[in-house]
């Protein structure tokens, strides 16, 4: 089991220059002490006008200061949007492959949709095609790294023959993953040989099956890439402190806070009827719906990791036996914890519950 | 950094909050079924500040501000023909996207009435017309003479298998429970016969003639239209209109 970051950037309002400086360098600290402590990835998604909930337009842009501030810890997009609207698919492979040299060859290629009106309609792109567009990107991209020269003729791009340049520095190139937030997108994941990276934040229980369907399916893949990256990576929480109940609450907190943003943003099914976003993405899927029967609150999903040491061992443990390979965290929402605080959990994490996992990773991907 | 954060609230005054002239009815418990009932429903995006200026404190807007357009027609039923129309400003208390309704009209006084008592609605009688041509399906609301609302979705493609739905925000109407003001929750299921999903056109919105000359629909988003089972249910749901979204959310209605 391998243990990660996953940013948003969620930043409180108002947007001031010291408010959104403070959560680019929060973060950038946190990752230092992840690489210092032995965390295996970071993680910086791609999202445009999501106030507060992500301001995270440029994440290249992070992960290369990432890269420059850390020496081991690799570092993913987690994803880049493959929608022609917001990037061309050379700007990907080009992007990729220029933090790929400068990270010293630790880049995991994280590919997407996105799933929201803001964003979508933002960049007035044409909703109906984005899943197309993401497969047809999924499969210029590794050639793009790998064909000295490269040309194509497709259905949403097409390009001359040109040196894609820089190439990357892994070879044959870095991993690919695929956000997997609707259910069904592990299959699309699997049947292209790339690693699934699930958004969706839920039980333990509720994923076993997923990543069982997950790992029979990719045994039959047609890679889009030149090798196959079979690994599943959850993303989920950590706030790890020695009173077990003052974690959760904690935790709690960070949920609502999260929720709060999630809830903000206009998702693709509420908006914009398709047959392509039929099921809500991870924002969406946050969301309690008080219409439920019962009306009940809804207790924490059981996979979520906050709670003392002992506790998070505990959970950890059903995660790997559900299969999952890595587990990357969200440490923070909109700045609700005091940084002392987020980095002491990390501490205590690192020392206390890493060592339980240490040395029980699956060996599955050529490059990872 | 951390501590109290600044969130996006609405900022209208309760008291500035207009209030549907019947009572809200708590006592209905009964399920209406209005078989093969049409509705269209179109979104447009609207300016932020001038949905801010409309949703109480207890609402948060989405983001971006949406403004939605419901159209309901039925040719018969349990509660005779009737078509109605209403619009609204997308918000959420708890994170649940709704509509607070800004306005709504019916040209069936028997279904005003029920739509009063039942869920809070404010019809103004006026002639609501929903029809589907060969090239658009179109809602038009009329009032002495004068259109008020003429929008139509054209381009039309049918949604099929696990997409053939559409996820209507509930409105949410500003009424009063007993001797308090509240906003409560349209309550209804849908079966799902056919939908359609459209290219919004809007040939008028008359803001001033409705009442309110800031609202201003400006992005067309897209609009739909379903033939469905309506299941008319008892409203569950009220919301506070003066405790901060944070604080309050979405409660039951006491029965």
């Amino acid at each position: 089991m391998k243990f990660g970051l996953f940013y948003e950037l969620s930043t409180p309002r108002p947007f001031t220059t010291e408010n959104q400086r403070a959560v680019i360098e929060n973060a950038i600290e946190q990752t230092v002490l992840a690489d210092e402590l032995g965390f295996s990835s970071v993680w910086c998604v791609e999202h445009h006008f999501l106030e507060e909930y992500s301001h995270s337009s440029c994440p290249d842009m992070f992960l290369a200061a990432v890269a420059r501030a850390t020496k081991n810890i690799r570092v993913g997009f987690g994803i880049g949007t493959c929608v022609p609207a917001m990037h061309s698919p050379i700007r990907w492979a080009e992007k990729a492959a220029f933090l790929d040299l400068l990270s010293n060859g630790r880049v995991e290629f994280g590919t997407g949709r996105s799933s929201t009106w803001n964003e979508l309609g933002g960049f007035n792109a044409v909703v109906d095609d984005t899943k197309r567009t993401w497969d047809e990107y999924c499969r210029v991209i590794p050639k793009m790294w790998t064909e000295e020269r490269f040309s194509y003729e497709g259905t949403y791009f097409s390009m001359p023959e040109r040196c894609v340049l820089p190439k990357p520095m892994q070879d044959p190139h870095p991993p690919l993953w695929v956000a997997v937030t609707a259910p069904g997108t592990e299959f699309d994941a699997a049947d292209r040989g790339m690693g699934a990276l699930i958004l969706s934040i839920a039980d333990v229980e509720r994923n076993v099956p997923r990543i069982q369907e997950y790992r029979e399916r990719i045994k039959r893949c047609e890679p889009v890439g030149a090798f196959v990256n079979d690994q599943v990576a959850i993303a989920n929480w950590l706030y790890c402190h020695p009173d077990d109940a003052h974690a959760k609450q904690r935790g709690e907190e960070l949920i609502a806070t999260f929720g709060y943003m999630a809830g903000q943003t206009v998702e693709v099914s509420e908006a914009y009827p398709a047959n392509n976003y039929s099921a809500l993405g991870l924002l969406g899927s946050l969301r309690p719906d008080p219409n439920a029967p019962g009306d009940a609150k809804k207790p924490p999903a059981s996979g979520l990791c906050f709670g003392d040491p002992a506790s998070l061992v505990d959970t950890i443990s059903r995660w790997q036996a559900a299969g999952a390979d890595h587990l990357i965290f969200m440490v923070q929402a909109r700045e609700h914890l005091p940084q002392a605080d987020v980095l002491e959990s990390m501490r205590l994490f690192a020392r206390e519950v890493m060592p339980h996992f240490s040395g029980s990773s699956r060996k599955v991907a050529v490059g990872a | 950094m951390s501590g109290q954060a600044e969130l996006l609230y609405g900022s209208r005054a309760a008291a500035e909050v207009a209030l549907a002239a019947t009572p809200f009815d708590a006592t209905a418990n009964d399920t209406v079924v209005v078989a093969d009932a049409e509705i269209l429903y179109v979104l447009y995006e609207m300016p932020m500040a001038r949905a801010l200026e409309r949703l109480p404190v207890s609402l948060h807007p989405s983001v971006p501000a949406l403004l939605g357009f419901t159209f309901v027609r039925a040719a018969g039923g349990p509660l005779g023909p009737f078509t109605a129309a209403w619009h609204g400003i997308a918000c959420r208390t708890g994170i649940k996207p709704r509509h607070l309704v800004q306005g709504a009209f019916c040209d069936s006084e028997r279904v005003s009435e029920f739509l009063a008592a039942r869920y809070g609605f404010a019809c103004r009688a006026a002639a609501v017309t929903l029809r589907e041509t060969f090239d658009r399906v179109r809602g038009a609301v009329t009032l002495d003479g004068d259109t008020l609302i003429d929008l139509a979705i054209t381009d039309s493609l049918p949604l099929v298998g696990a997409g053939a739905l559409i996820k209507y925000s509930p409105p949410l109407n500003a009424t009063t429970l007993g001797d308090a003001p509240t906003l409560v929750q349209f309550e209804a299921g849908y079966d799902f016969k056919r939908v359609l999903r459209g290219r919004p056109r809007l040939a008028c919105f008359d803001a001033s003639a409705l009442g309110d000359a800031g609202l201003a629909p400006t992005t067309p988003i897209a609009g739909s239209h379903a033939v469905v089972d309506l299941h008319l249910m008892p409203a569950r749901f009220q919301v506070d209109l003066v405790t901060p979204a944070e604080a309050g959310g979405a409660r039951k209605i006491a029965r």
